[in-house]
């Protein structure tokens, strides 16, 4: 039995556009240019708590960003040691999520399951150790999360979802206290 | 010859369909990816890390930094009730049921994603602060010129196309992944009232 010729064409055609397609979709995370990583990256340094100027048409970090949310970030990096991030939740609202630079959120901290307002977080990769650091004061760090994070590079960001029209100053003054520092053993 | 001819030209064809297709798969997704109800469409597992390659592919190009579905649930639509795309130079009136959450935000944008600058600086409205019926609904004006109730305004560039982004935080009624599960009847109507 012998294919039709242009069977054989459109069987073919089939076949590379399916190629195509995967290999399209695979490569275009790796080709997006302005990722949250980059447009952040442009604000400041790393291993620093930045507060983000609220959205306002012209003036926004990331698209479709939230007129009525207040975002600080921490863009860490951990290729020196540990971060630790502490905060103090405002408002049940708030969210503090960390990424890695795809836009993965890894982890979470949802302020209306929180027991108490002060948030104390120690940023490592899965090989750093943290343990030893509560020897010299372990009861300062009764209350530390350790977050394990996947890549070197990061993302931390507090959002603090405005629960009134006349909460913006309220917001941005508490996202202020928020800090972002290298963490060492000594401090 | 003649045969390379045809090789070229399958090629060119598989080309255009391989990428076509994986251009709209990732902008504007597919069942496989997102959730439809009425206009409003909802990448479910966007911002996870154990995302399909589609929904990462999106997120990458999309250069935002979303919660996952069981922190909050992102609502996005570009046209009316109808299907009829969302412009500045209409008038709109959208009509929410009252949704059972912490916290959601529904907010307008440009095409791009910007904000629409506009005199009252006002580009959302939120659950703290939309005014309600008493049965609990909320009535948003969405136009170039200013209305009573809740006006979102559309700003002054007509031929503007505009997006509409529902934010929810916290959805009290989860499933069992915990994952935020808002009634398609419950988000909110688009009417298009009149155009210039």
């Amino acid at each position: 039995m012998r294919v039709s010729l242009p069977g054989l064409y459109v069987a073919l055609g089939i076949v590379l556009a399916g190629l195509i397609h995967v290999v399209a979709v695979l490569t275009l995370p790796m080709l997006a240019p302005r990722d949250a990583q980059a447009r952040l990256a442009a604000l400041g340094p790393a291993n620093t708590m930045i507060e983000l100027p609220p959205s306002a048409p012209g003036r926004q970090v990331m698209p479709m960003m939230a007129p009525d949310v207040r975002y600080a970030v921490c863009r860490y990096d951990l290729s020196q040691g540990p971060v630790r991030l502490r905060a103090r939740i405002a408002d049940p609202l708030w969210l503090i999520a960390f990424y890695t630079p795809l836009g993965e959120n890894f982890y979470a901290v949802v302020g209306a399951d929180m027991k108490r307002p002060d948030v104390d977080l120690i940023i490592a990769t899965k090989d750093q150790t943290v343990a030893e650091v509560g020897v010299d004061a372990p009861e300062a760090f009764d209350n530390v999360v350790v977050v394990t994070s996947p890549v070197v590079e990061g993302i931390a960001l507090i959002r603090a979802p405005l629960a009134g029209p006349s909460r913006s100053a309220k917001a941005e003054r508490a996202l202020k206290a928020a800090n972002c520092t290298p963490h060492s053993s000594s401090s | 010859m003649r045969a390379l001819g045809y090789f070229i030209g399958t090629f060119a064809v598989a080309l255009i369909l391989g990428i076509g297709s994986a251009w709209y798969m990732i902008e504007r997704g597919s069942p496989l990816t997102t959730v439809q109800a009425g206009p409003w469409r909802s990448w479910l597992s966007e911002g996870n890390p154990n995302a399909d390659p589609y929904t990462r592919a999106h997120l990458a190009r999309s250069g935002r930094l979303p919660l996952t579905s069981t922190a909050a649930r992102y609502f996005v639509t570009y046209t009316d009730g109808r299907g009829r795309a969302l412009s500045a130079d209409c008038e709109y009136s959208i009509i929410g049921a009252p949704i059972n959450a912490r916290w959601w935000s529904l907010a307008v944008y440009d095409g791009y994603g910007s904000l629409v600058a506009n005199p009252s600086d006002r580009y959302s409205f939120n659950s703290e602060e939309v005014i309600r019926r008493a049965d609990g609904s909320f009535h948003v004006n969405l136009g170039p010129k200013a209305r009573p109730e809740n006006w979102l305004p559309s700003g002054s560039d007509s031929d503007r196309s505009l997006v509409l982004v529902l934010r929810i935080y916290g959805a009290r009624n989860t499933d069992i992944g915990g994952i935020g599960q808002i009634p398609v009847e419950h988000l909110p109507k688009i009417e298009r009232v009149r155009c210039e």
